[in-house]
């Protein structure tokens, strides 16, 4: 039997090479299945309304606020350029990444409308499109592209993270520290003013008392989201789910995979050193929104397990991404950075499954949350 | 859906014991064996074991399992040449991979690859001679659905490819004659990058096109009306006159009731049947599988989100029997009505701890 193991020994035991999976504990119980919960209509507008409330709306507002202050430091820094500034611009950056990884794994609702999703962050951008077009754009110099009222009618690529991040910090990066209020500069500054714009249309859609909230707090014959509560909560495991998935299949295998060939190019937020700044966002999104809708409430109480082993392996997830060297080159080349990824990429699997078929079935999807997405 | 790329009758036990051949037969245990004796008629699924495993199973008319094939990751769709004896699975989208099994046991399965820059979509259909295999395929880079060609007398080398002329092309069909391919293209754009994220759900293109088997030639293609454009054409199946039933999923808002099954022949316009409320409130918004039982005349839908098994009159097309069945996944003809499955482990009569897939195929002849 195996007994549990403390997260915060999994630096010691990873350097040991002595782990690869966070094997989490067996908890005593458990008999048979356990029961579905009976899903009232009391039960899910309670959990629906902290998922929204507590969890999604203060995401997206957090990830204006700093969207502004990522638009306000690039602002101070074109107008002197310093050592203080482009720190100052470097935090905000990482701030806004940050925040938007938290809430990046909501992907439906608001933000798959209008593209708004691609036009804050293009990727995977396999074939280099979006880097073509940013290229192109700095090297023409047109002031049109300085104009962040203008940019939302322009391609996706040129508009987001992608695009402030070559900016900032991608091949010619450095002439940005030669002569205050640059081409490049402005640029980054008016991108970062965009994706400001993009969340606060995010803020404003999911504020609206009759809109979007509303229709994620009361299922029913006549909404347009969710006609019944099992609907509603299906979709808010859906974004936990998807959410682990696009971790793995989107965020590291797009660069890594165990014995295959590293592309640490193809990291998203490599430039910026970002790319574990971003993952580990991720997973704390997916812990807070598991953690504060009180989803976990829904699995019958004597088969707890479900819900602390999701819990565990969050954890464990959430203390290893960030302990992964920043340079993905290195990263991807070093035997003991390998393990951490090889360790997310065995953990998020566990996880998806969890979550999938563990606390799936707990709700009363028989067959797993995945495996009912017919098609 | 159909299993196979020609239509008559099902294939019954002697014919399928014909085709499989002795060699199959013997290696059969004797509960398999047993089952295979006492049914009349013969059906494959894919499906997930206890274990997390996928493969694809043989069973019996009652849903009792004759044979199982182990698959490297979950399927969709299936084809079978009654011709051939083929039986091929295919990777739900975005997979790369298609399983051909003979099911006389004489030649060693055939593992296809999808070719570079395109994954399979789910589904396909075999030439009535069984010599070609079609398959729905993604040109992801692109945007657009294609059809895979494969020649099964060269092992299935990918000798070419057709358009679709649309996106999110799932299911395919043939005609009788062979000469007529038909393509549910759905209208919804992934993309491998994205897993299954559907990406233009404000802007889908719905269609549905006949295409010349022969040169790939488009003949006719149905778009839908602009009121219907969140309509996902899917699925299609199709009756003994040549009529294409076809089955959506809607992808519009939860409240909308729009109309989920139509019909239509080569040269008509699309048909929508006007289903009661009822019936297509218990539908979900989503048909999972269609099957027309040519016998009887009759069209079958499994919606598993609504958790519903509706049965039509294909010439009235009235509603006479609909069934609350949790989880309904797939569904095709049999002697009686339809085989109907379901992901929680029913199969027809019996009910397992296996979760069955999407499709049922007959396997017909």
């Amino acid at each position: 039997m195996q007994t549990r193991r403390h997260p915060f020994r999994f630096a010691s035991l990873i350097a040991a090479g002595l782990m690869l999976s966070a094997s989490p504990p067996v908890f005593a119980q458990e008999s048979s299945t356990p029961v579905p919960p009976e899903l009232t209509e009391q039960i899910v507008t309670g959990i629906m309304t902290r998922a929204v409330d507590d969890v999604i709306r203060p995401s997206y507002r957090a990830f204006q606020a700093s969207a502004g202050k990522l638009a306000e430091a690039t602002g101070a820094f074109c107008k002197a350029p310093s050592d203080a500034s482009r720190k100052a611009v470097d935090d905000a950056f990482r701030q806004a990444v940050t925040d938007w990884g938290h809430i990046e794994i909501v992907r439906i609702g608001p933000v798959i409308d209008d593209n708004r999703f691609e036009r804050i962050l293009f990727y995977p951008d396999r074939k280099g499109t979006g880097l073509k077009q940013v290229q192109a754009l700095l090297q023409k110099q047109e002031e049109k592209d300085t104009d962040a009222a203008t940019m939302g009618g322009k391609s996706v690529a040129i508009q987001g993270f992608g695009a402030i991040e070559f900016a900032l910090y991608g091949t010619g990066a450095e002439t940005l520290m030669d002569k205050p209020d640059g081409f490049r500069c402005r640029y980054a500054a008016a991108v970062a003013t965009h994706i400001e714009t993009t969340a606060g249309q995010l803020v404003a859609a999911w504020d609206a008392p009759d809109g979007v909230q509303d229709d994620w707090k009361h299922p029913g014959p006549q909404n347009p989201v969710f006609r019944t509560g099992r609907e509603a909560i299906t979709a808010l495991l859906g974004i936990l789910v998807h959410g682990a998935e696009a971790v793995r299949d989107q965020r590291i295998e797009t660069f890594y995979r165990n014995g295959g060939i590293a592309r640490p190019k193809s990291a998203v937020f490599w430039r910026s050193g970002n790319t574990w700044t971003s993952i580990s966002a991720n997973i704390e999104g997916l812990q807070v929104l598991f953690d504060t809708s009180g989803m976990r409430e829904l699995v019958d109480p004597n088969f707890a397990s479900i819900n602390e082993n999701i819990d565990f392996v969050l954890k464990s997830l959430g203390h290893i991404a960030p302990m992964v060297d920043p340079d993905v080159e290195k990263a991807v080349s070093t035997p003991e950075e390998q393990q951490k990824i090889n360790f997310l990429l065995v953990n998020t699997r566990d996880l998806i499954l969890r979550l999938d078929a563990g606390y799936g079935g707990a709700i009363g999807l028989g067959s797993g949350f995945s495996f009912s997405d017919g098609d | 859906m159909r299993g196979a790329g020609v239509h008559s009758a099902l294939l019954d036990r002697r014919s399928f014991l014909r085709m499989a051949g002795a060699a199959w037969a013997a290696s059969l245990g004797a509960r398999q064996s047993f089952a295979l004796s006492r049914t009349d008629a013969v059906f494959a699924s894919g499906y997930r074991d206890r274990d997390g495993s996928f493969g694809i199973a043989v069973l019996a008319e009652d849903g009792s399992i004759i044979d199982r094939t182990p698959l490297p990751a979950r399927s969709h769709g299936m084809a079978f040449s009654p011709a051939t004896g083929h039986l091929v699975a295919f990777a739900r989208r975005p997979g790369t991979f298609a399983l051909v099994i003979d099911q006389s046991g004489k030649a060693a399965p055939v593992t296809i690859a999808a070719a570079e820059d395109r994954h399979f979509f789910g589904h396909g259909c075999f030439s009535p001679d069984g010599r070609l295999l079609y398959a729905s395929e993604n040109d992801f880079d692109a945007n657009r659905g294609v059809i895979g060609l494969y020649d099964a007398r060269e092992n299935y080398r990918r000798i070419g490819e057709y358009a679709t002329y649309g996106i999110g092309t799932h299911d395919l069909s043939v005609s009788d004659d062979g000469r007529m391919l038909i393509a549910a293209n759905g209208g919804i754009e992934t993309h491998p990058d994205f897993g299954r994220t559907k990406l233009n759900l404000d802007h889908m293109e719905p269609s549905l096109a006949l295409i010349d088997a022969a040169t790939g030639a488009l003949i006719e293609r149905h778009t839908l009306p602009e009121k219907l454009r969140q309509l996902s054409t899917r699925h299609i199946d199709l009756d003994d006159k040549g009529r294409i039933w076809f089955a959506c999923q809607y992808e519009g808002p939860r409240n909308d009731l729009p109309p989920l099954v139509g019909s239509f022949c080569k040269g008509e316009d699309l048909r929508f049947l006007s289903l009661p409320e009822e019936t297509t409130l218990g539908l979900a918004n989503y048909v999972g599988a269609i099957a027309v039982n040519r016998r009887e005349n009759l069209v079958g839908l499994t919606s598993p989100n609504g958790g519903r098994f509706v049965v039509l009159d294909a010439k009235t097309g009235s509603v006479l029997r609909e069934e609350t069945v949790a989880d309904a996944a797939g569904i095709a003809a049999a002697p009686h009505g339809f085989a109907v499955s379901s992901y929680d482990g029913r199969f027809a009569e019996r009910r397992g701890d296996i979760a069955w897939d999407q499709h049922i195929a007959g396997l017909r002849r």
